[in-house]
């Protein structure tokens, strides 16, 4: 029995010893310095979603990932201009200096159909516009999160951005600039970092193609240039070491691809009706039942309006409930600020490819790493696999894009922090692991 | 804009079930494994009505054997992109087996048998919130095997058997869906399910010689059919509608094994015996699950699992230390049918070493005990094709069993 008891001893010795272990790879920072990391860019270095700014978004911007994964590999703190965390979201509504607006979140809504379906809806703001007026800054502990919402490259070398008599005045950079006559850049500057990450040109193109190129005007690619080389010169003047992302094919954002060009439905009725009074006028504009593309205005059509072209674009800020109910888009036509056609389609990518070379070699001459942010959210065009997650653009459903159509959600910004993390793994030979993007979520439903 | 809303395109369920490892752990006798699973040519007891059919006419006596084998598998995972380990919990198993075998008069050729066995049937949990939550969270898996068996002893040299088997299982399979409510609840699947199939298992004893004996089997494929199984989803409100509840059918082949196994009788003290199975898992090429109700976000599924068939190599020696207490050490290697690009969670099998030792103990001309330890350990490195989880899967597992006999 004496075996019996040495055998008995074995068993229970190994199922306690029985734990699998591994070699876990150190973090290394490789050639890099993360010590004092300062992010510059717009609404997705700022960590805005939803159509605003608020704490949890703020929270997990992509540069606020990366920060988080520099602690592994000596990163210091990283300061971000938090908007109170009861805050429902700060986001500036053009030419208001009264009011402002908050986020939105899914929800139901009921249209004027009466038909009630799964929606963004937005928050009543709990803050006042004193939010922007009031500054946040601390010299003792300055922000290490410079993204500034609306920010285009020109505004970063901006004296008295956030100055509210400056013709490019942004009440974000209001918040948290040093003084009334500071700029972004200088603000950066100021606080020697050895790691820096700019992700800045989207607004350039953004800014024109929001308002269906209306308004604004594509920032011109001599401009551009210019003031990209200052902003690099400025942030490794020190020597710091640093990350360069270049800006997506904004037409690739839900903003743009969510309301199809045929999104048009008539019944029988509807077709005789439109069909009666748009024949005459005999200029090609034909309505059948079922799918039909919408009317839009076209200053070079014939009487000023045409319908839509396959690949051109309705923008998500037209409001819905006048095309469903009150005939925009059939009687009369979809206004051209609603509205991307063929031209100021090819206009933007056009100038989203110089941007984008310019970003690119400029990384390359200063041997930053780069990181290609367009292939990234073509990628998600498509969608992408991670850990069993399917993730893609479309919107509300594709769980990449928060509810603005624009901006990443918290998983979105997960995959941009890793193709960060990956692009300065392979130029500093560092070894930062990357994010578990598991952890982070797409949009909340009801 | 959003008339019907999620058309949510998620790899729902295009899950991953299997019984057992792609190696199948043969837990079937205490003396077996106590000889790395060897016994398709050595007649021990009853349980050669698992081993060999064809050999149980040799059995010299009646007897009736009851065992378990508690089996204890500790996993883990480390992702390769962040270095993040995750472990399992998994609850001990208890595999278990129970054989009769009886001659109708003492001096006759021919035996009746009955075999009650769990060759399929473990549980694998992950801990809350891991890396791979979206690709399983549990999968807990039983099968019952009840198996008649009638063995006829043609001459003295050559027996033949034939057993038809009777399966019966349950499965049950859990995993995180990533619909996030705003409790940062994330939405859940439930799989669950019998299944039944039926097979045979036959084989041929031949023993040329005194010191030479040979044995080969065949174990049918075994397709265990879901036909009722129930799908539960526990999602946001919102989205309930893509999601019903309702009925699933599904079907899981366990392979076919065909063994050939040779025993050396060295002397009247120590046995050496070797078996080599071929294990027909390249019947596992699909996991599909239909469900009753589809809907935009709940649509059939087809999962390829190109699995592959593989040999098996299991050897070992017993030793009579003296008329009461037998002593035994084994060795298996297996060869894993999970091709690179189809690693999954729950079963991250890899070619494996098993390492294994028991003894019996006589305690009295009518009973003895049998005891007997396994241990293995797998290592796989992979990146799934279908969900891109990417790393290292460890798994150590102890298997000590027992089991009584009474001899008559």
């Amino acid at each position: 029995m004496k075996l019996f008891i040495n055998f008995s001893l074995i068993i229970v010795v190994s199922v306690t010893s029985c734990k699998p272990k591994f070699d876990i790879p150190e973090p290394e920072k490789g050639s890099a310095d993360f010590t004092k990391y300062v992010a510059l860019g717009n609404s997705i270095t700022a960590g805005y979603a939803d159509g605003a700014l608020y704490y949890e978004a703020q929270e997990n911007s992509f540069s606020a990932i990366l920060a988080k994964q520099f602690e592994l590999v000596g990163g210091g703190k990283f300061t971000i201009p938090f908007v109170n965390s009861g805050s429902n979201g700060i986001s500036v509504i053009n030419n208001n200096t009264i009011t402002i607006n908050a986020k939105s979140t899914l929800g139901y809504k009921t249209d004027c159909k009466d038909v009630t379906s799964l929606s963004p809806i937005k928050l009543t703001p709990n803050d006042n516009y004193n939010v922007f007026t009031t500054s946040i800054y601390n010299v003792s502990n300055p922000f290490n999160n410079l993204g500034t919402p609306d920010a285009k490259v020109f505004h970063l070398n901006h004296k008295g951005y956030g100055n509210s008599s400056s013709p490019y005045y942004n009440p974000y950079y209001n918040r948290i600039a040093s003084s009334t006559n500071s700029s972004i850049i200088d603000d950066a500057k100021n606080q020697n970092a050895t790691f820096f990450s700019l992700l800045i040109g989207g607004n350039d193109v953004l800014t024109y193609a929001l308002n269906g190129g209306a308004s604004d005007s594509l920032t011109s690619v001599s401009r551009f240039n210019q003031h990209l080389d200052t902003i690099i010169h400025k942030l490794t003047q020190n020597g710091a070491k640093g990350v360069v992302g270049n800006i997506p094919d904004i037409t690739d954002l839900p903003y743009f691809t969510t309301i199809p060009y045929n999104g048009l439905t008539l019944d029988a009725d509807k077709v005789e009706q439109l069909n009666n009074l748009y024949s005459p006028l005999g200029i090609g504009i034909t309505f059948s039942v079922g799918a039909n593309a919408f009317v839009i205005q076209d200053a070079a059509a014939p009487l000023g309006f045409r319908q839509i072209k396959s690949d051109e674009l309705i923008v998500l800020g037209i409001p819905l409930d006048s095309v469903k109910c009150h005939n925009i888009g059939s009687l009369i036509p979809i206004p051209n600020r609603f509205v991307l056609n063929t031209t100021e389609i090819n206009d933007i990518k056009n100038y989203t490819n110089s941007y984008n070379l310019k970003l690119q070699n400029i990384a390359q001459a200063k041997n930053l790493a780069f990181v290609d942010v367009k292939s990234l959210f073509n990628k998600l065009k498509s969608g992408i696999v991670y850990n069993g997650v399917s993730i893609n653009a479309q919107f509300v459903k594709g769980g990449a894009f928060s509810l603005d159509g624009l901006n990443l959600n918290p998983i979105g910004n997960a995959l941009l922090a890793n193709e960060f993390i990956k692009s300065i793994n392979l130029t500093y030979r560092s070894k930062i692991p990357h994010v578990d993007v598991t952890k982070f979520r797409g949009v909340i439903f009801p | 804009m959003i008339k019907k809303l999620p058309l949510f395109s998620l790899l729902i369920i295009t899950q991953q079930l299997l019984f057992s490892q792609g190696f199948q752990v043969n837990l079937q006798g205490q003396k077996q494994q106590g000889m790395g699973g060897a016994g398709t040519a050595l007649m021990q007891d009853a349980s050669s009505l698992f081993f060999n059919p064809g050999g149980a006419s040799f059995v010299n006596k009646n007897s009736i054997n009851i065992g378990a084998t508690p089996t204890i598998a500790r996993g883990a995972f480390l992702d390769a992109n962040t270095n993040q380990v995750s472990r399992t919990n998994s609850p001990i198993s208890y595999p278990f087996a129970a054989y009769g075998l009886f001659s109708v008069k003492d001096s006759s050729k021919l035996k009746f048998g009955m075999a009650v066995y769990t060759p399929f049937g473990s549980t694998v949990q992950w801990e809350d919130n891991w890396i791979g939550r979206f690709a399983l969270t549990r999968l807990q898996l039983r099968a019952i095997f009840f198996q008649p068996t009638v063995s006829y002893k043609l001459t003295n040299k050559l027996g033949l058997g034939l057993g038809l088997i009777y399966a019966s299982g349950k499965v049950n399979l859990q995993k995180d869906i990533p619909i996030i409510n705003s409790n940062s609840d994330y939405a859940k699947a439930e799989l669950n399910g019998k299944a039944n199939g039926y097979g045979v298992n036959a084989g041929i004893y031949f023993s040329p010689t005194e010191k030479i004996s040979l044995g080969l089997t065949y174990r049918s494929q075994i397709n265990m059919l879901v036909n009722d199984g129930d799908a539960t989803f526990t999602t946001p409100s919102s989205v309930s509608e893509n999601f019903p509840n309702g009925k699933f059918t599904s079907k899981l082949p366990l392979p076919q094994v065909i063994t050939l196994g040779i025993n050396y009788k060295v002397n009247n003290k120590l046995n050496i015996a070797l078996d080599i199975n071929h294990v027909g898992w390249k019947a596992y090429d699909t996991l599909s699950f239909d469900y009753e109700v589809n809907t935009a976000s709940l649509a059939d599924t087809k999962s390829a699992r190109m699995y592959k068939n593989t040999f098996a190599f299991r050897g070992g020696a017993q030793y009579q230390v003296n008329e009461k207490f037998t002593s035994r050490l084994g060795l298996a290697y297996g060869i894993t049918p999970v091709q690179n690009g189809y690693v999954t969670p729950e079963t991250p099998d890899a070619n494996r070493i098993n390492y294994t030792a028991g003894f019996s103990y006589l305690v009295h001309k009518h009973f003895s005990v049998d005891a007997s330890i396994l241990f293995t350990h797998l290592k796989r490195t992979d990146t799934n094709i279908e969900t891109q989880l990417s790393g290292t899967f460890k798994t150590n597992v102890i298997a000590p069993g027992i089991s009584l006999s009474y001899i008559f």
